[in-house]
């Protein structure tokens, strides 16, 4: 799927996280914020990875800033903001949920 | 604890009063119309009745931050939590891209949250967060081949292209491989930024090795150096062009590989002058610039500048504007004077930049 317009979700605020994506050209390119980054940078982008890959997004720079959010966080934010960016907030797709 | 955000009203006399002061006991002073004018919307937190935060929204700009400690919240957690309420404010207008003026003792409190220094002085700083960034600008010029070893670069607002400009991109040409013209993408002169653009394009199209660009937000724009366009003071005027020399340098010319800036010499213009100084003072080492005297008619008493052009289309006087710009200006004034002197009876300014 393309992404059809640059989205965000989330908040700054602590144990939350702040996803923003945007069309790319080049597959899925991160760029993450996070005080946490040495100890969870792998498991963060494998959560967002997980949510795109259900929504066959394959292009797409995603911006996160991670405040310490736990893993469902990170997936309720990405789902929210895959929904946004995809134009399809009125459509959910349940088996992802 | 009640912590509430609202809409601070500029039009609201009080609000306007409490706002001011609660910034003014943070150490921010600067209220001129100038800065005032330009806000959208200014969002206040408040614990109880207390304002506790606030921030402005101009454009892409974020401005007016500032947060204190009174109450049980945390003085980061309140500037996290204003900020994601400015940040999403601005999506639903559609703007993806902020960017933020602070006081390099808040640097990091913003890198915190995403934002990315772009150029950092003693007065202040210049940050940016979101899509699309400085890389997206960088990423859409094209990259010089592999083994060019000269690359030159020309900045100009050309409004419009003269036979002055020629000159200098002219010189810029012959002494590289490659030259690029940034040409300033804001769209405040008389000709228009899709005009001003085209003819430097056509009057340098003859050039192979010239390489014509946008210089959107990133090269004197209101972001990084507003008193081009708007006058200003001497001590303003030196913090905005150093922010801009130093983004120029760091970001730009090292990603282009750029090693010198040409510049036309500058009797004229007074906030020009003082960009050269400063051009001069923070480009080097890495970057060489070279001051180009004008070129001048009448036995060198009177030098060819664009400001004569507009004055002289104003003036209706066809002589002196004809004999100063290229074939490629001129056909393009000949065909819209009328239009560009009704730009200027309606009030277009065209004695600045």
């Amino acid at each position: 799927m393309e992404i059809k317009k640059t989205a965000i979700a989330g908040t700054l605020e602590s144990s939350d996280v702040q996803i923003m994506l945007t069309q790319g050209t080049d597959g899925i390119v991160f760029d993450l914020v996070s005080d946490v980054v040495k100890q969870f940078d792998e498991a963060i982008k494998k959560t967002i990875n997980q949510v795109l890959s259900e929504y066959d997004v394959q292009n797409v720079i995603v911006k996160v800033v991670d405040k310490g959010a736990l893993d469902m966080v990170i997936k309720a934010r990405t789902v929210a903001v895959v929904q946004r960016a995809l134009d399809i907030v009125d459509e959910p797709k349940w088996e992802v949920l | 604890m009640t912590n509430t955000v609202q809409d601070i009203h500029m039009s609201n006399a009080t609000q306007k009063k409490k706002w001011q002061a609660f910034l003014i006991k943070l150490g921010i002073n600067q209220f001129d119309d100038q800065e005032l004018d330009v806000i959208e919307q200014t969002i206040g937190i408040y614990d109880d009745d207390q304002l506790v935060a606030t921030g402005s929204i101009a454009g892409n700009i974020i401005k007016y931050v500032g947060t204190c400690a009174i109450g049980e919240i945390t003085k980061g957690a309140r500037f996290n939590q204003l900020m994601t309420v400015l940040e999403n404010r601005m999506a639903l207008l559609g703007r993806f891209h902020q960017f933020v003026y602070t006081k390099p003792l808040y640097v990091q409190s913003f890198e915190h949250i995403g934002f990315k220094l772009l150029a950092n002085s003693n007065e202040g700083a210049l940050l940016e967060k979101g899509s699309p960034d400085v890389q997206d600008f960088l990423n859409t010029i094209p990259k010089a081949p592999q083994g060019v070893q000269k690359i030159g670069s020309v900045v100009v607002n050309a409004n419009p292209f003269t036979v002055g400009h020629r000159y200098l991109i002219e010189k810029a040409a012959s002494e590289n491989n490659l030259v690029y013209v940034f040409v300033v993408n804001q769209d405040v002169s008389l000709f228009r930024t899709d005009e001003r653009f085209e003819l430097v394009k056509q009057g340098v199209k003859d050039l192979k090795n010239v390489v014509v660009v946008a210089g959107g937000d990133y090269i004197i724009s209101y972001l990084t150096f507003p008193s081009y366009f708007i006058t200003n003071t001497q001590q303003i005027i030196n913090y905005q062009t150093t922010i801009d020399a130093r983004i120029f340098k760091n970001i730009i010319a090292s990603a282009l590989a750029i090693q010198t800036r040409y510049v036309g010499s500058e009797p004229l213009s007074y906030t020009t002058y003082l960009y050269n100084q400063t051009l001069v003072r923070e480009l080097k080492p890495e970057i060489k610039v070279i001051i180009v005297p004008r070129i001048a008619q009448y036995n060198q008493t009177e030098i060819i500048s664009a400001r004569k052009v507009r004055q002289a289309i104003a003036d209706d006087d066809f002589e002196t504007w004809s004999e100063i710009v290229p074939e490629t200006t001129k056909n393009f004034i000949s065909q819209h004077l009328a239009e560009l002197q009704m730009r200027i009876r309606k009030g277009q300014k065209i004695n600045g930049n």
